[in-house]
């Protein structure tokens, strides 16, 4: 088990000193669930090997972007890996959005920087609103990060109305907001 | 908070990675000048980690560890980019744009009253992207076309029926009625719009009517 501040500690190694043993411990511990991650949607084991080493390699060569007061490292490679899956699935021509446009934004804004809490903060919040998320609510939010589905997709799938799984994603994401709301 | 944000369900589209190359710029741009959606999107890809970081204990696969620290002494660890400059004339471009300003874009006008700059993105056919730019006063044609219409306002503003949208704000249409949007004073507005092509018709009749539909004629 890697603690979010360990995990930390190890990319800002590979940062300042391209630390191989830091790699190596994030790899071990992060490629096998990037790559779980990945089959749980539906992704062919060759395919999900192939984006979880690029994912590693490319936290590698981005190290030094990382900044533990914006986002967990957990955070930050889950947005690795969903940027190079949609490289991966666009070279089998499906459409997809461009790497490197997440890194831009967060790269670009440091104006609001005071008001963001510490990024192991968020994850703990995080956790702990996921678990007061209804069964019907976090199906949709499940559905939509592992199968990499729109919501008009999920609904199609789900045999719902598109109106119904709009409103489960607006509840839960209310609570985030709310969560947002009372931390600044 | 803007006062016109991106519908929630499309800001978690976004934070899944799950929407094509057009609508994905739309939100990043919204997402880039509104800093309560881009708070709201961080805290969506934090689940995203937390769901991967969920996964079971696997055992590492060495072989693979072996083969990604063999590639490392070619890879160097990159220094932080500097925050991307846009070219001079759009100072106004927000970071997730500039990638897809070819060099020397400008502006073109067009039939209509207003100037487009038409973007090319990789791995979307389906959707029509553009930069529009309107003087104070002007309007759009009305215009009424099949599939969804996305527009994220990056300067100026604009006023039409269902409201005012100034720098940041974002409208899903096409609404319920249609209505002609007229630039607001100030300096010209500056938007990104981006149009889900029309499904393309099949069957006898398709062959007829697709040209039209293609050209927004019906």
């Amino acid at each position: 088990m890697l603690t979010p501040d360990e995990a930390a500690d190890l990319i800002e190694a590979i940062a300042a000193r391209q630390d191989r043993a830091a790699f190596a411990e994030l790899f071990r511990y992060y490629a096998p669930r990037v790559k779980a991650f990945l089959m749980r949607g539906g992704s062919d084991a060759e395919t999900a090997q192939e984006v979880a080493q690029e994912t590693l390699i490319m936290l590698w060569r981005k190290a030094q972007s990382f900044d533990r007061r914006r986002a967990s490292a957990a955070t930050w490679i889950y947005a690795i890996a969903r940027n190079k899956r949609i490289d991966v699935a666009r070279r089998a021509g499906r459409p997809a959005i461009e790497t490197g446009d997440w890194l831009a934004v967060f790269a670009a804004e440091e104006v609001d920087a005071d008001k963001s809490v510490l990024a192991g903060q968020t994850y703990s919040r995080v956790k702990e609103l996921l678990g007061g998320l209804s069964a019907d609510q976090l199906e949709v939010i499940k559905k939509a990060f592992f199968e990499d589905k729109t919501h008009t997709a999920i609904a199609e799938e789900l045999g719902l109305p598109l109106g119904t799984v709009k409103s489960r994603i607006r509840l839960a994401l209310a609570r985030l907001r709310d969560a947002l709301e009372k931390e600044s | 908070m803007s006062r016109h944000p991106a519908p929630d369900e499309l800001l978690l589209d976004y934070a899944a990675g799950a929407l094509p190359p057009g609508p994905a710029l739309a939100v990043a741009l919204h997402v880039a000048l509104d800093p309560p959606a881009r708070r709201l999107v961080e805290r969506l890809e934090a689940i995203g980690g937390l769901l991967m970081e969920g996964e079971a204990d696997l055992p590492p696969d060495e072989a693979a560890l072996q083969a990604a620290l063999a590639r490392l002494d070619a890879t160097p660890v990159e220094p932080r980019p500097a925050p991307p400059r846009p070219p001079a004339g759009f100072d106004w471009a927000p970071p997730p744009l500039l990638r897809h300003l070819e060099a020397g874009a400008r502006w073109r006008r067009v039939m209509g009253g207003f100037e487009e700059i038409r973007l090319r993105l990789a791995g979307d056919s389906s959707n029509r992207v553009s930069l529009l730019r309107l003087e104070p006063g002007r309007g759009l044609p009305v215009h009424r076309h099949v599939g969804t219409e996305y527009t994220v306002v990056l300067q100026g503003g604009y006023t039409d029926a269902t409201g005012n949208y100034r720098v940041g704000d974002f409208a899903v249409g096409p609404g319920p009625e249609q209505h002609e949007p007229i630039a607001d004073p100030g300096p010209p507005c500056i938007a990104l719009i981006v149009l889900e092509q029309p499904v393309v018709l099949t069957g006898p009749w398709g062959r007829w009517l697709n040209p039209l539909v293609k050209r927004d004629l019906i």
